[in-house]
């Protein structure tokens, strides 16, 4: 069972995700609402993913990424992005982030993305 | 909707969420447009909402709400990145305003079980209009685009670059991504971000691969990458095979020679390992949390489903019942049991907690019903040119539910009256010494079991003369004129079909509502006040219990049958004695008290119930108060006081027969069922 941390201040979104790693090898052992949290928990789980949601409240995604970078060079980080936000999904690659999923996404395209780091 | 998402809970929770967002966005509107301002902090906020109701539509596959939110999320980006000095803030709102309208009612029809299917694209479009305008009337538009970071060569080598031992392979592969993946130069450089960690250099091509410009040509051609690395083809290959939308691979080992020419070249810079590490950005996302943090305070809220609280309610009924059945059981009667009662009183002092944290459950404030009024009296002093300023006091309190739900629609009702007959146009106003701008406020308290709120507006106030003269229109006055009081007078408004407003509007003026206003309160268990001073304003005073779930009651006993009266309606219980005991000319029966005369009904004669007590100094006058008047209620005994779970009279006595006067039944402690009467049913009928 892999661990993942997902990172968004929508509940929707996180019980989306929550909904397609359902019956796989993907287990979401904790959310968080913002970047903040993001950081608290990571250090908290040690998830093998986080999955993370660009715009929210408190402190970005981007943000996160590069603090979470700084404190765990291996934290694999995959960014979920709307459409029309290329710059900031650039800024967080460069910052840091793996990988990038464009909202919406099906179950398929989620866990062929982890599986990318596994 | 796609099967992924058939789980009712998905669809629940993107409800629950995608409404409240919606109802903070429409608030935040109509905040900025009586500040006629954007503030930072507000514009981010406003972009994030929409984010987020975009993102999570989308997921939902509402494609119609998506997008909308997607263009308005456009336009909060240019006025965010490019802060335009001119918008034209009053069509920029109406058009927010009127995506949000579409929204909600797109929500509704979700929740109604129906698929989203209205068309944006009109809305969209005007949107798209609109940020056309503002960008138009903004130097410097290619600011819209964030300056781009200096980039450097994207050379990646591992940390230990020193001397290789083990054997090296080289190897090539070009990799071309499916048509419309979009972002290729950020995919292809994440692909090359992860294949550094099992390279030992790793050159590509073309160079600074993550340009936007670049993004064409690997949509074309692909992009090439030379890879120097320990492992072995398999695990390179399976790992680019990982990439997602991956359309074409060539993938094919070099030979050392080859490589070691191409690999030679950016020797030189092959210490630039270091990725660059974008600024921070600019203080516009600071502002961003600044704004939010207090909004935002971590919480522990969970939700929870209407019914699940409803089934607990009543389960606590029930308990509340079933622990007097026990604790009062007649088969404990005269035994000394102190253990028992020990016990006892333990259990009912539980019950009591439990049953206050379940009432307190499902109270919830007043705000949200208070603050969907800001957006009507915008939108009727707009349409009819009036400034109006609404003001709220009191929105904290907190109401149950159920009741909630019930005096949104009046409240409603109430408000646009207060602005459409109340309020006078700004230049009559201006003739009668007024602000220019009239006031109306919304208040909300506690007054013991009740809560009170009033609406209170500085307009023109009620027009005795022209009401009475309507209702003598209407035929609905049956007194001689003088004898009506001004509370009489008012309360002709409450009438169905009375209308004093010659031209009716589209807001109201219809002569229904006040009427259904009225009923709709009456159904919980409500009331209604109207006070009024002449060109001074109206004050109209809603009183509707805390809850309906539980009541206090007065048993009392009539033959067989038993009774609970709402303690609230409750004035006062005594034995009559003769001397006040009389009757009007038409034999009806009165009690003169204190210079007061009340009518009684008999109980017994009005439900037809067998006593032997017909003599009122024999039984027990109750005397309650009614919506209009007060009057005494004869009874054989009472039984005694105590809080009762109100429950519906079963479908099938409603469905059969409709009783006067009983509002719903209740369990008694012994387990026999008391029926809750309707104090303002009782009366004799015409």
């Amino acid at each position: 069972m892999k661990t993942v941390l997902v990172v968004d201040d929508a509940a929707f979104m996180r019980l989306s995700i929550k909904n397609m790693l359902q019956g796989t090898d993907y287990q979401v052992v904790a959310e968080a609402e913002n970047g903040k949290e993001a950081i608290e928990k990571y250090l908290e789980h040690k998830p093998d993913i986080v999955t993370m949601d660009i715009t929210m409240p408190v402190m970005t995604g981007i943000e996160a990424v590069r603090e979470l970078v700084k404190k765990d060079p291996n934290a694999k980080v995959i960014m979920l992005s709307a459409m029309g936000q290329e710059q900031m999904v650039k800024d967080a690659i460069l910052s840091g982030a793996r990988s990038f999923i464009v909202k919406p996404f099906k179950q398929e395209i989620l866990l062929k993305t982890f599986s990318q780091f596994i | 909707m796609s099967e992924m998402f058939s789980n009712t809970s998905m669809l629940e929770m993107y409800i629950f969420e995608t409404t409240q967002l919606i109802g903070q966005l429409e608030n935040m509107m109509l905040e900025v447009e009586k500040k006629n301002s954007y503030d930072e902090g507000c514009v981010n906020e406003i972009f994030r909402l929409m984010h987020t109701i975009k993102g999570s539509s989308s997921m939902m596959l509402f494609n119609s709400i998506a997008h909308l939110a997607h263009s308005i999320e456009d336009l909060f980006y240019f006025i965010r990145e490019q802060k335009p000095l001119t918008i034209d803030n009053s069509t920029l709102c109406d058009l927010v305003l009127e995506g949000i309208d579409f929204i909600k009612v797109e929500l509704e029809k979700i929740k109604n079980g129906s698929e989203p299917d209205a068309d944006a694209d009109y809305l969209i479009n005007r949107i798209k209009e609109f940020l056309l305008f503002i960008k138009g009337g903004t130097p410097n538009l290619k600011e819209i685009i964030r300056p781009e970071k200096n980039k450097k060569q994207q050379y990646y080598i591992a940390p230990d670059v020193k001397q290789e031992t083990e054997e090296v392979n080289y190897f090539f592969a070009n990799i071309k991504f499916q048509k419309g993946c979009e972002m290729e130069n950020i995919r292809a450089y994440t692909v090359i971000n992860n294949l550094k960690d099992i390279s030992e250099e790793l050159i590509n091509f073309p160079e600074d691969i993550i340009e936007d410009e670049k993004a064409e040509y690997i949509r074309e051609n692909g992009f090439d990458i030379y890879i120097k690395s320990k492992s072995s083809k398999e695990d390179i290959l399976d790992l680019i095979n990982k990439t997602i939308f991956l359309e074409n691979l060539t993938f094919k080992e070099i030979e050392e020679k080859e490589a070691k020419e191409i690999f030679r070249k950016p020797e030189k810079i092959i210490l630039e390992k270091e990725i660059k590490i974008p600024k921070l950005e600019s203080t516009d996302e600071k502002a961003e949390e600044k704004q939010s943090t207090p909004n935002h305070v971590a919480q522990n809220v969970i939700s929870v489903s209407v019914t699940k609280l409803d089934q607990l309610m009543d389960l606590v009924g029930e308990m509340v019942i079933a622990e007097a059945m026990v604790t009062q059981n007649p088969d404990l009667k005269d035994l000394e049991l102190e253990n028992f009662h020990k016990s006892a009183r333990q259990l009912r002092k539980i019950t009591n907690e439990l049953q206050d944290i379940v009432m307190s459950i499902r109270m919830v404030p007043l705000s949200t019903t208070f603050l969907k009024m800001h957006r009507i009296v915008r939108d009727i002093s707009k349409k009819q040119g009036k400034e109006v300023e609404l003001q709220l006091i009191g929105e904290e309190t907190e109401v149950d539910k159920n009741i909630i739900e019930h005096i949104g629609d009046p409240l409603m009702h109430l408000i646009r009256n207060a602005v459409d007959h109340g309020i006078e146009d700004g230049d009559i106003r201006e003739t009668k010494g007024k602000n220019k701008a009239g006031k109306i406020i919304l208040e909300a308290k506690n007054a013991g079991s009740d809560v009170l709120i009033i609406i209170k507006d500085d307009g023109k106030g009620l027009n005795r003369d022209k009401l009475i003269e309507k209702g003598l229109e209407k035929n609905l006055i049956n007194k001689p004129i003088e004898e009506l009081t001004d509370k009489e007078v008012y309360n002709l408004i409450f009438h169905p079909g009375f209308s004093t407003k010659e031209n009716v509007t589209e807001f109201s003026g219809r002569g229904v509502g006040m009427d259904v206003v009225v009923k709709n309160l009456e159904a919980i268990g409500g009331s209604i006040h109207v006070d009024s001073i002449e060109d001074k304003g109206t004050t109209i005073t809603l009183k509707i219990p805390l809850t309906l779930a539980i009541i206090d009651g007065m048993n009392v006993r009539v033959g067989e049958a038993r009774y609970t009266i709402p303690l609230m309606n409750v004035r006062e219980s005594f034995r009559p004695v003769k001397e006040q005991l009389i009757s009007d000319p038409d034999g009806n029966e009165m009690i003169m008290l204190r210079g007061n005369c009340y009518p009684i009904y008999r109980l017994h004669e009005f439900y037809d119930v067998k006593t032997n007590i017909k003599n009122p100094m024999e039984g027990i006058l109750v005397m309650v108060d009614q919506t209009e008047k007060s009057s005494c209620i004869l009874v054989d005994e009472l039984l005694g006081q105590q809080p009762v779970v109100v429950k519906a009279l079963p479908n099938f006595i409603k469905n059969t027969k409709n009783i006067k006067g009983i509002g719903g039944c209740t369990l008694l402690g012994d387990g026999s069922i008391s029926l809750i009467l309707d104090v303002n049913g009782i009366e004799y009928g015409e």
